[in-house]
């Protein structure tokens, strides 16, 4: 009985793929000569804030200097398979889409598979460096620097000296944003004591996903002595922020300015927003649609830090004094001039 | 002799599970004691516990409810994923209590086209529960695309949903948290645990919990609950003794549905406050685990629910604290150990003791125990269940089996 149920869940598992794929695929349209931007989001969706909202948001910044381009989206979901995801960027293709851009480094795979296969489209990829083909653009945010910022920040602002970090998922990707933060908390205060907790491991990727899993952290941190947590977990930071207002303490952003958006989870949550560590994904989405515009694209990892506007911190709010800001901005100095270097290894931070 | 008798007598009654659980609060509180971790017992962690065991139980005594009727029930996920969609969509329209209704609703819906399909049909079980997973995971994907980007969500986000009121006990919750941070052996525990139960605890959760009793009470002191577990354990029997197998299973059936569709409600609607697409994540198939766990009693499913939530809870919290709780593996072993050895069964006294070594050795040499295991370690018990106690486990003699009226 066992083994013949194991049996049909492996069957019952290649049938709800294909189903979700079927129920996800939009109708594909003939190719028109309109120019269709194409977006494939990782988990999460583009209403909450996070990269998947930025890139859209990169794509609207695109159209207000290049208006009249169309747009296909393509949503992710937790059962997603590399195959399921080269289905998805197929479908955008046949859809006519081009550019297209692939959010997220889940599409390392899809896009190796479904580029060559169409080399008269271009693709961006977003987190990635590794692919190498003719059109493909790997566009790449140092986004330790930025968690190295708000590091310092919320050193300069814990009255206990213990603040806390919460990871979606257990990738090099989070480590290295884990990394970048607690190097910045120890280069303020050395012994500041933090702690770090990841609410999945790979190959689960629902640590994204998991606001109540993010509350129940967040919560655990604040109580046992935490009075800044930065949650670098998608989707599931709003329940980091709501564990934050709930408590009377400050949470911290990651990617987008969440202080804007936050007021939409709980009332008043967006004012347990201390900052956000900007990863601004739509910088490099609109820098990849322009290339591509003006016939400028080629294939390549473009990277995006300090200097170049990639990435930063947020004021929304006003938590953050005139002092600290002076503080956290001479330390940013010191990055882009390379006097600092941030890690990306949380071993070695 | 006489005083052994006794002690013998206690320890087969149902006072044992007192006894039981004393120890190992005791066990808890040395640990924490020794160790320094502080979060294993505290109100906190006890509050988490609470919410992250409180779908499994759903879920678990959903599995319970079906299979003591005989059939088996898979689609436990898929009558989750349901409620978390109905709880969400309703209680976007008409309040966290409606969706809680609506969840039911739609968790009795997906249980009676279970039922139909294998107490009617006679499709086979495992077919018919994984047929519904698929259904449900597609028909909310499209219901998703449907209403939620009208209303200001997205495909896979349901707008928010206002939440369910928490309620404090005055007086008693403070004064428990005070006597917790007092760190008395023993009695700060107990106090941090009942306050964590206590203390900005939804009603949802207080409602939801009364599922265990209602359940013990009509399936072991109800006529009707007699019916429904003859059913399961021999339905040609009880057939032909008057009992219509159909439609006992049918309700039974529906009922589990409901508990379900109410866990996956207090997913959407209390955890998390909004719909999140595969927001679930396998809880079904974890609540399932619990039935095996707790050898298909309420009260076993309860503790089943109740572990796994907490070593969640532990884990996310703090992950310390698990670390900690090898020592708990330990004394456990050594206790089995102790016990065999009285028995003289000396073969398992030995692999008690080995195993216990070998975890207080990783104890030692490691610092921290890997999220890796944690995540997994609901999966691990089950199959140690399976594998070492498969003796004692008690299934319902025909769940699973195929039953068409008339027929032996």
């Amino acid at each position: 009985m066992q083994k013949k149920s194991l049996g049909k869940l492996g069957v019952a598992v290649l049938a709800s793929a294909s189903l979700v794929f079927a129920v996800a695929a939009p109708a594909a349209h003939a190719a028109t000569k309109k120019v269709i931007v194409g977006i494939a989001y990782d988990l999460g969706g583009r209403s909450q804030p996070g990269f998947n909202q930025l890139a859209y948001i990169g794509y609207t910044d695109y159209l207000k200097k290049y208006p009249g381009a169309g747009l296909k989206e393509s949503q992710a979901t937790n059962a997603d398979t590399d195959a399921t995801r080269s289905s998805r960027l197929k479908l955008l293709v046949q859809a006519g889409a081009n550019p297209i851009v692939a959010v997220g480094f889940n599409y390392i795979t899809a896009v190796k598979t479904v580029a060559p296969l169409f080399p008269k489209v271009k693709f961006a990829i977003v987190d990635d460096n590794s692919i190498n083909l003719p059109n493909v653009e790997g566009l790449n945010f140092k986004a330790e620097q930025g968690s190295y910022l708000v590091g310092a920040i919320a050193a300069l602002t814990s009255k206990t000296g213990h603040v806390g970090y919460i990871g979606g998922v257990k990738t090099p990707l989070l480590q290295a944003f884990e990394a970048g933060f607690t190097a910045g908390v120890h280069k303020i205060k050395p012994t500041d004591m933090v702690d770090v907790t990841y609410i999945s491991t790979p190959p689960d990727f629902s640590g994204f996903n998991a606001p109540d899993k993010g509350h129940e952290a967040a919560l655990g941190m604040y109580q046992n002595g935490a009075d800044v947590v930065y949650a670098a977990a998608g989707g599931t930071g709003a329940g980091v922020h709501q564990a934050a207002q709930e408590q009377g303490k400050f949470s911290i952003g990651v990617d987008a300015d969440e202080a804007l958006f936050a007021s939409n989870i709980s009332s008043g949550s967006a004012k347990a927003i201390l900052t956000s560590a900007l990863k601004n994904v739509n910088v490099g989405v609109a820098s990849f649609l322009t290339d591509v515009k003006t016939g400028k694209f080629k294939a390549q990892n473009k990277y995006f830090d300090i200097t170049n506007g990639g990435v930063g911190y947020a004021l929304t709010g006003g938590h953050v004094s005139a002092a600290i800001q002076k503080t956290v901005n001479a330390l940013a100095k010191q990055i882009a001039a390379g006097t600092i270097v941030v890690p990306t290894d949380p071993t070695k931070a | 002799m006489s005083t052994v008798n006794r002690v013998k007598d206690i320890l087969r009654s149902p006072a044992r599970l007192y006894l039981v659980a004393g120890l190992a609060l005791a066990a808890l509180s040395l640990i924490q004691i020794w160790t320094g971790a502080n979060d294993i017992t505290s109100d906190g962690a006890s509050g988490a516990t609470l919410r992250f065991s409180i779908p499994l139980l759903m879920a678990g005594l959903g599995g319970l409810w079906s299979e003591r009727a005989g059939v088996i029930n898979i689609g436990l996920e898929g009558m989750m994923i349901v409620g978390t969609w109905m709880g969400a969509w309703f209680g976007f329209k008409s309040g966290p209590w409606v969706g809680m209704l609506a969840a039911a609703i739609g968790g009795i819906i997906a249980g009676l086209l279970h039922a139909l399909l294998t107490v009617r049909i006679g499709i086979d079980q495992a077919v018919s529960g994984l047929a519904i997973n698929l259904l449900a995971y597609g028909t909310t994907r499209f219901l998703s695309g449907v209403y939620f980007p009208p209303a200001g969500g997205d495909i896979l986000t349901s707008p928010y949903v206002k939440p369910i009121a928490l309620f404090t006990v005055p007086w008693l919750s403070p004064h428990l948290i005070s006597l917790e941070h007092k760190h008395y052996f023993f009695i700060s525990d107990l106090a941090g645990i009942i306050a964590g139960l206590i203390t900005r605890t939804s009603w949802a959760s207080l409602l939801l919990m009364m599922a265990l009793p209602l359940t013990i009470w009509i399936l072991w002191r109800t006529k009707f609950g007699l019916r429904v577990r003859f059913s399961g354990e021999n339905p040609v029997a009880s057939e032909s003794l008057g009992v219509n197998v159909y439609r006992t299973r049918f309700i039974a059936i529906a009922v589990s549905g409901a508990l379900a569709g109410l866990g996956g409600a207090y997913i959407s609607v209390v955890s998390t406050g909004h719909y999140l697409e595969n927001q679930t994540a396998g809880r079904g198939y974890i609540g399932l685990a619990t039935v095996i766990f707790g050898n298909w009693k309420p009260m076993g499913v309860f503790a089943g629910a109740v572990l796994f939530g907490w070593t969640d809870a532990l884990r996310i919290r703090q992950s310390d604290s698990v670390h900690a709780t090898l020592l708990a593996v330990v004394a456990i072993a050594v206790i089995v150990a102790l016990i065999k050895l009285y028995q003289k069964k000396f073969k398992v006294a030995i692999i008690s003791l080995v195993c216990g070594s070998l975890v207080l050795f990783y104890f030692f040499a490691q610092k921290v125990v890997p999220d890796e295991f944690v995540t997994f370690f609901p999966n691990l018990t089950t199959i140690i269940v399976l594998a070492f106690l498969s003796q004692r486990l008690r299934p319902p003699a025909m769940a699973g089996a195929p039953y068409r009226k008339g027929e032996e």
